[in-house]
């Protein structure tokens, strides 16, 4: 550990890997499908010699990328990733290369949804997407049950007041 | 009793009408002066064309102005429009942060001025803008909000208890205008006189003859350009003159109130309570001369109309000046000069990383200008000066719930805002980062769009302590 700082501990699902493949092989595929017709038309109606280099140096990008993202990342991220909620904060990590530690307190939160794309669905899994007045923070793939819990959670702690917001009114 | 449904001042149809002439003058100048002898059908079609437009232009002025009609309540504002979508909008008084209001040329002819009320948040629907008002309007508006209206005091009791902190002088703006660099604003308006004109005549030819003749008598040139630096001097005093002139910085117990310009009069006002932040600004040409620039973040900020930096107090104050005005108004927002450089090896992490400018730059001219190739050289040395400069003045300094940091390379920016204000942080650190024992820290302010504070190369014990103490903020 880099910093001695108290680390959430929840963990997400180890699903997450395979839904995570499965979304970023489909991705690169249909990106590299693109670049495929494309350099097919470059040929055929002969555009500028140019067009068919970047083309080709692009679809490079794509393969590695695709590398990285299906064989690499998913595991990596998932090992990663931990989220704990309390009364007062919403905290998050992930990363490996670059850590990430966001601490997001109850008071700022302003909604809490959950979503479930295609392939989350044959795991059973949610992703919990937390919102405050300016951003928002996605906890990728918890198992249906959990999800449903940390949204109730978190719905139940954000009702506390933004101490902001109370002060505000009064000067007004 | 006054009804509570109003409509906006009669004169908006005027107005209307004026902006109308002013985005449409081109053509009217095609079709009216330069065509003028022309009787090509496709002229004589446009004119009857623009006459239709300005017909139905006044007439939908008119049903706008008609079906537009506000009304105050004891603690909301509701505003009615559309002439065939109608909507409807309310807003509580207590969600209303900044006001603003605008009185353009236009407004001062017919005694009226402009209101716009911001909300917290974003998007469409955020600001709620009274065209075309009177003045007195306007202040039955404020004191609605304000929350002290009665019948009687209608002549509202304005600038009471305001202390006034600030009051631009011709020095000042002389010296604005310099810093500004406004007098190279001579070159856009030349050459777009020279291709508005060059559309309609052949000066192409006689300005090129002309231009080769003065490369022959170099001379001329010099006696040309003496007139033309005054000329230009004086432009930009004057632009200067019409966006800073008659500033003034006010406030009273809740508000600040910013009052600017000699054209175009523009207030502002804030509520106290609201600033999230305070930015101070400095370019390199602004810390040579020891002028700074003080901008005040708040939820409800407005975006920066044509470079109008509205929540700004006066962009070229002297430094010390500054600080002291910013003081007495916001006594919360200490600005602490000296503060605690990073450690040396800060700044061999900062060179190390790529230099994608250089890069860029090297691959650009390998493809466009080999010859020019020497130009990366310099672009890599200003990068690197750059990057010195930014660890020089990077600072960080946390007291009490109060933080402070300043980064940034020829021009730097210190931010100062609360523990209460900060809406979440995050603290990151990449591999390169852990090798010299620093991390990374962000915070988010509300602001419009949201603003977030980085700071890189913070040793690694502060970014947790910096944790801890967010971390620990509802405890304490």
């Amino acid at each position: 550990m880099y910093l001695s700082i108290e680390e959430p501990t929840e963990k997400i699902s180890s699903n997450a890997v395979s839904v995570w493949r499965i979304s970023n092989t489909l991705g690169h595929l249909s990106a590299l499908i693109i670049a495929a017709i494309l350099l097919v038309c470059s040929r055929q109606f002969g555009w500028y010699v140019w067009i068919g280099t970047v083309l080709y140096g692009l679809s490079g990008i794509i393969l590695l990328s695709a590398i990285y993202s299906i064989a690499i990342e998913p595991v990596y991220l998932q090992r990663t990733w931990r989220y704990q909620i309390d009364e007062e904060f919403v905290q998050l990590k992930h990363g490996r290369w670059r850590e990430k530690h966001t601490l997001i307190p109850m008071e700022k939160v302003e909604y809490v949804r959950s979503e479930q794309g295609p392939f989350m669905r044959r795991y059973n899994l949610y992703s919990i997407e937390v919102g405050t007045t300016t951003t928002s923070h996605v906890i990728p793939a918890i198992p249906s049950e959990e999800a449903k819990k940390v949204k109730a959670q978190i719905a139940v702690y954000a009702k506390i007041k933004d101490k902001d917001f109370v002060e505000g009114e009064k000067g007004a | 009793m006054t009804p509570t449904v109003k409509r906006y001042h009669p004169a908006m149809i005027a107005l209307d009408f004026v902006s109308f002439i002013k985005g449409w003058s081109s053509v009217f100048l095609i079709l009216f002066i330069f065509k003028a002898s022309s009787s090509s059908s496709l002229v004589i079609g446009g004119r009857y064309l623009f006459f239709m437009g300005m017909f139905f232009s006044i007439v939908w002025s008119f049903f706008k102005w008609y079906f537009h009609q506000y009304e105050i309540t004891a603690d909301t504002l509701i505003l009615r429009e559309g002439v065939f979508v109608k909507e409807q909008r309310s807003v509580p008084f207590e969600r209303i942060h900044n006001q603003k209001s605008n009185t353009t040329f236009v407004h001062r002819w017919f005694g009226l001025t402009s209101l716009t009320l911001e909300t917290g948040t974003s998007g469409e629907n955020a600001s709620f803008r009274f065209p075309v008002i009177t003045e007195e309007e306007k202040r039955r508006i404020l004191s609605h909000l304000e929350g002290n209206y009665t019948e009687e005091n209608n002549q509202l009791e304005e600038p009471s208890g305001r202390t006034i902190h600030f009051r631009s002088t011709k020095k000042d703006l002389i010296k604005a205008s310099f810093t500004s660099l406004s007098f190279f604003a001579i070159f856009p308006i030349v050459s777009a006189i020279y291709f508005n004109l060059a559309d309609y005549f052949e000066i192409e030819k006689t300005a090129k003859t002309a231009l080769d003749y003065l490369f022959i008598h170099w001379w001329m040139l010099l006696v040309l350009l003496i007139p033309t630096l005054a000329l230009s001097c004086v432009i930009g005093f004057i632009k200067t003159y019409i966006k800073y002139g008659n500033y003034v910085i006010s406030d009273d117990k809740e508000r600040i109130y910013i009052e600017k310009g000699a054209g175009n009069f523009i207030s502002f006002s804030i509520p106290k309570h609201r600033v999230q932040a305070v930015v101070v600004k400095q370019s390199l040409l602004k810390r040579m001369l020891g002028l700074v620039s003080i901008k005040l973040i708040s939820a409800g900020s407005f975006e920066e109309e044509k470079n109008q930096e509205t929540s700004s107090l006066y962009p070229f104050m002297p430094k010390q000046e500054a600080y002291r005005i910013l003081q007495t108004m916001l006594p919360h927002y200490q600005i602490v000069e000296q503060m605690e450089r990073f450690p040396i090896r800060v700044l061999w992490l900062k060179l190390l990383h790529p230099y994608y400018l250089t890069i860029a730059a090297i691959i650009v001219l390998l493809i466009f200008k080999k010859e020019w190739l020497w130009l990366a050289a310099l672009v890599f040395a200003l990068s690197i000066a750059e990057r010195i400069c930014d660890y020089w003045f990077t600072g960080y300094i946390r007291y009490g719930h109060t933080i402070q940091i300043r980064n940034g390379g020829f021009t730097n920016k210190t931010f100062v805002t609360h523990l209460e204000r900060i809406q979440q942080i995050t603290v990151q650190h990449s591999w390169l980062e852990r090798k010299f024992g620093v991390a990374t820290i962000l915070f988010s302010n509300k602001a419009k769009p949201l603003h977030v504070s980085k700071l890189y190369g913070v040793s690694k014990e502060e970014a947790v302590s910096f944790y801890n103490w967010y971390h620990q903020k509802s405890a304490s």
